[in-house]
């Protein structure tokens, strides 16, 4: 999978999952109170049962592929698994677990240094989880009607609306671009290679605003006035998945307060 | 008259003469296609005819009114005239299709159930009914044509101007567009106006052909005159349809007697073999 294809791939499986049809409000619910208890536990129960959860929804009841998740997954895993490790090794005052003499100082490794690395990988993944539910799950159609129902202001909205819809528009003239070049051998040897993605950048810039200017006239030519009005239908939000999302949260609340005192290792 | 071009001249900014005194006007319910090589100023011209480009000079007039170009007036001509551009790429600015074409009606000030209710017809009409849902992203270029002329058609227009309505389609995808048209034209009284270098497909489109040339309009005809004109043909960098090619180098090469209409479609030309088919052997049954 490539960089371009991955973004793609998201788009599409945010339109033809099966969570697709399901209220955008329900979806944004669960994974933003999930992703603030899951950052916000300092035990590791409630961090696991919502990785579980998003990801038993996400593959098992969305259907998104396995391999398109995994892979989503391994950058932020990857990043984070670094970032603990560094906190383990370094991190934490009190109880030392291990003691190396090296000849300049000692290095210590602290217990609560460990005991935190676990818990921030845990928060983090299923802080991760989360997100990639909304992101799978959630047309961007979706997320613009539930931001403009949400009075965030018009601006923001029409321009995001315009930016993702162009972004694929600009990934296919640049991949042309970059496969045009490749074919005239603008890509052997560094320098050439350099040279090629700097004149690619640059006429990739003039043709974003040549795109900008024709886009404009063609929607004046369909009575642009300022502003973009979109048919708003969603389907509406069902007040038993809210409900469940209700309990289900409380549940992982009351398992955070519980374990709150509960050391990691 | 519907449009009356008086005169009209345009010159970019670089000084570039686009269209050099162009003077035309068509009616009501007509199929008009505009023919010329490329650079020959047919997107300009039409560019001017729902007020996206004004004229350095000459003026234009709709019913009779010259075009005034405050909001207002460009709204209202806009309302009326329906654009298609070139690249689809550049018309479809919605994160899915449905949204797209709700675009025209809402800005029409359209209640949201009504234009549902005038999106819907539109993607039937052009048959992308299925992707309504679907981002643009996901259909094939041709699918976009279509998608973009339902985005017009939404909007209900009196006339319906295109550049270049059939490039990059495949054969098929031309010959669903054109037929759309032709029900459009006969069905609602549409006025049609189209640019194109697609020589084959003006027999079978236009009953008024245009040839552009430098910026100048250099001739105004039915096809089967305009066509017949050999020289002319030439003279401009044009060439006729295939068919018609076909029955010029048998008229002169091998002394068939040819009516000097010559035919321009695969149904003229079978006409016209039959005949001298007749002439040959009368006898014969055909
Ligand atoms: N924005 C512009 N600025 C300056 N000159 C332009 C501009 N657009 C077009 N021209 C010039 O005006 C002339 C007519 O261009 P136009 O786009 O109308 O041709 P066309 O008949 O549509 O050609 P094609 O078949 O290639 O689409 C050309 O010489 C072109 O170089
Ligand atoms: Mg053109």
């Amino acid at each position: 999978m490539s960089h371009s294809d991955i973004y793609t791939q998201i788009d599409r499986c945010a339109y033809t999952n099966r969570f697709a049809k399901t209220s955008p409000t329900t979806k944004i619910f669960f994974a933003l109170s999930a992703l603030i208890i899951s950052v916000s536990s300092t035990s590791l129960i409630a961090p696991i049962i919502i990785f579980a959860s998003t990801t038993l929804l996400l593959l098992y009841f969305a259907r998104v592929r396995v391999r398109l998740y995994l892979f989503l997954l391994a950058y932020p895993t990857f990043m984070v698994t670094l970032s603990c490790l560094f906190i383990a090794l370094f991190f934490g005052t009190g109880q030392p677990i291990a003691e190396i003499a090296l000849p300049w100082f000692n290095w210590t490794i602290f217990r609560s240094g460990v005991a935190m690395s676990i818990a921030t990988f845990f928060r983090v993944e299923g802080a991760v989880s989360c997100l990639f539910f909304l992101v799978l799950t959630t047309s961007v159609t979706d997320l613009f009607i539930t931001l403009r129902r949400a009075h965030v202001p018009k601006v923001l909205v029409e321009m995001s609306l315009l930016i993702y819809r162009y972004i694929f528009v600009l990934l296919e003239v640049t991949g042309k671009m970059n496969t045009a070049q490749k074919l005239r051998l603008g890509h052997s040897g560094v320098m050439r290679r350099i040279r090629s993605l700097g004149l690619l950048a640059g006429n990739l810039f003039i043709r974003t605003l040549e795109q900008g200017e024709r886009t404009f006239t063609a929607m004046n030519a369909r009575g642009y006035d300022g502003e973009i009005r979109v048919l708003e239908d969603m389907p509406p939000s069902s007040k038993t998945a809210l409900a469940g999302i209700a309990v289900f949260d409380a549940a992982l609340v009351v398992a955070v307060l519980f374990t709150m005192n509960i050391g990691v290792v | 008259m519907l449009f009356k071009l008086e005169n009209l001249s345009h010159r970019y900014s670089d000084g570039t003469l686009a269209l050099d005194n162009v003077n035309l006007d068509f009616a009501k319910g007509e199929r008009i296609a505009l023919l010329g090589t490329n650079g020959s100023g047919k997107t300009t011209l039409l560019n001017h005819l729902n007020g996206i480009l004004q004229p350095t000079s000459g003026r234009i007039l709709f019913e009779d009114q010259p075009l005034k170009y405050d909001a207002k007036s460009l709204l209202n001509l806009r309302k009326r005239v329906g654009f298609i551009f070139q690249d689809p790429n550049d018309q479809l600015f919605a994160p899915t299709v449905e949204q797209d074409v709700a675009f025209g009606p809402l800005n029409l000030g359209q209640p949201a159930d009504q234009a549902k209710k005038a999106v819907e017809e539109a993607l039937k009409v052009v048959g992308m009914a299925e992707y309504a849902e679907k981002p643009p992203h996901f259909l094939s270029y041709g699918q976009k044509k279509r998608v973009a002329l339902a985005g017009v058609l939404a909007m209900q227009p009196e006339v319906i101007v295109m550049d270049e309505p059939t490039s990059n389609l495949d054969p098929r995808g031309t010959s669903d567009i054109l037929h759309l048209l032709l029900h459009l034209n006969k069905e609602f009284g549409l006025t049609l106006l189209l640019a194109t270098h697609d020589v084959d497909m003006v027999p079978l489109f236009a009953n008024k052909l245009c040839i552009l040339n430098k910026g100048k309009l250099v001739t105004t005809g039915s096809p089967v005159e305009l066509f017949s004109n050999t020289n002319l043909i030439r003279e401009v960098n044009l060439r006729s349809p295939r068919i018609t090619h076909l029955f010029e180098v048998l008229k002169k090469e091998n002394n068939l007697s040819v009516n000097p209409q010559l035919p321009l479609t695969i149904s003229e030309a079978r006409k016209e073999i039959l005949r001298l088919l007749y002439l040959e052997n009368p006898f014969e049954n055909y």
